[in-house]
């Protein structure tokens, strides 16, 4: 949930007094322009950017509070172009845990729809959705309470497209609440009913896709 | 002074080919050259006096050192806190090297010692510092997108930061570990080249050679890790946010 989110970057207000209540266990899609400020906000949920007013809160507790290794973990990331790291596929799935014994990077692999096996291949054998999916499957090893995509499909082809709307619907089914930014209204409508539009660093309707292409500017279409 | 002549119309056929292969390097080149003589004249007149005072001779050492670390400062632009980061890595490579070559009797607490011997350390000091801090600096500029992804995962940034140091420190000690590996091979080095011109027996120019690299090979290693170290956390702001 965001309560009067300001941020100014560079000088220029990107946020501006942004409001908004994200329901538990669901997809909630923001769209809007390019440069309207939908990254941005997510990036203000698990604090890669602090706003210079306002608040949020996860679960009722401000952010700021939480220690952002702790946030980090309970809310992940995925951004636009899939960031593996050197190493192979078990490395980045084990990547900064303290002890990777401790969990099922095998169950968690197979959670996105990639195979078992593929612990051990070098991860730049990936195709581009499978390093996208390997980067959600990294995320969820944590086991996060919210999963914020930054257009995790703009790098992607059609089939890989919808292999990762599947999953995201899949894992919101599973009861993780996930934000998803894109600028293709279809998708937003394909992956949820819950649509918040963002324009000029403001939210300006919010609803399901109709709604919210109704509201959508006309110069910006 | 036949010689600097010799040296110098060297130097004027360098900077045609720089000029020839448009590298617009010629204004830097040209500092470079006036610097150097006009230093190395003053330093000359100098010397003679700093040479009979202990503690002029120390405050001679603090003006190297001072000047090193405002040459590694404006080398690192874009770096917050650029000159205190090239003062205190050049320091903390410099400093340990200094007191135990002295401290520890390798050399005598003598004008003569304290100003060469400071100023090869030093200077190596800068090179390692200047060289680690920029590429640290290009590095993490160039991959914020990835040590972000990383920050998203949950790490500090102390941890997120730590695959890109050792390339940094590495490539900055490449130099000292060539000059190292191949002393007498391919080249000989100033201190060796200078004791021998000098009078000094071949013996004795080795010994202070050996001195000279093996003390370098320690300051050049420590002043790098500090400051690639302290150039990742310029970049870290309050959070574990990266601040650019």
């Amino acid at each position: 949930m965001a309560e009067g989110v300001c941020l100014e970057r560079g000088g220029r207000r990107v946020l501006k007094d942004v409001s908004t209540a994200i329901e538990r266990a669901q997809v909630t899609a923001v769209v809007g322009p390019s440069g309207s400020g939908k990254s941005s906000l997510l990036r203000c949920f698990n604090r890669l950017e602090e706003p210079q007013e306002g608040r949020v809160l996860l679960a009722g507790e401000d952010t700021r509070q939480i220690a952002p290794v702790e946030l980090r973990r309970r809310v992940g990331l995925i951004a636009q172009m899939p960031t593996i790291f050197p190493g192979g596929v078990r490395a980045n799935l084990a990547y900064g845990l303290d002890d990777p014994e401790d969990f099922d990077l095998r169950t968690t692999l197979e959670s996105v729809g990639l195979p078992g096996h593929f612990l051990e291949r070098p991860s730049d054998a990936l195709s581009g959705g499978e390093a996208q999916r390997l980067c959600i499957a990294r995320a969820l090893v944590r086991n996060p309470e919210v999963l914020l995509l930054d257009e995790p499909t703009a790098s992607l082809d059609r089939d890989a497209v919808r292999t990762i709307e599947r999953l995201i619907w899949d894992l919101a089914g599973r009861g993780l609440t996930i934000v998803i930014v894109t600028h293709d209204l279809g998708q937003a409508g394909r992956v949820t009913s819950h649509v918040k539009l963002m324009v000029d660093g403001r939210l300006t309707a919010e609803g399901d896709v109709g709604d919210v292409e109704q509201a959508w500017p006309k110069e910006e279409r | 002074m036949r010689a600097v002549v010799i040296s110098l119309a060297l130097t004027a056929a360098a900077l045609l080919i720089t000029r020839i292969q448009s590298l617009r390097i010629e204004p830097e080149f040209i500092v470079a050259v006036v610097r150097a003589a006009v230093q190395l004249a003053v330093v000359a007149v100098v010397i003679g006096t700093v040479f009979d005072h202990l503690g002029l001779s120390g405050l001679f050492v603090l003006v190297m050192f001072a000047a090193a670390s405002v040459t590694a400062g404006r080398r690192l632009h874009g770096v917050k806190g650029a000159l205190r980061i090239g003062a205190t890595s050049i320091a903390a490579g410099s400093v340990p090297a200094l007191i135990a070559l002295f401290g520890l009797g390798g050399y005598e607490l003598e004008p003569r010692f304290i100003i060469p011997i400071s100023g090869i350390l030093i200077g190596g000091a800068m090179t390692a510092t200047t060289l680690a801090g920029r590429r640290i600096r290009d590095e993490i500029t160039s991959k914020v997108a990835e040590i972000e992804a990383r920050l998203s995962l949950g790490v500090t940034a102390r941890f997120a930061l730590r695959s890109y140091l050792p390339s940094g420190i590495h490539g900055a000690l490449i130099p000292v570990l060539d000059q190292t590996k191949n002393v007498g091979l391919i080249t000989l080095p100033g201190a060796f080249v200078g004791m021998i011109l000098g009078g000094a027996s071949p013996v004795e120019a080795a010994q202070v050679q050996l001195t000279v690299l093996f003390s370098l090979l320690g300051v050049q290693t420590m002043a790098a890790s500090v400051c690639a170290v302290r150039v990742g956390r310029s970049f870290v702001g309050p959070g574990e946010r990266m601040v650019l």
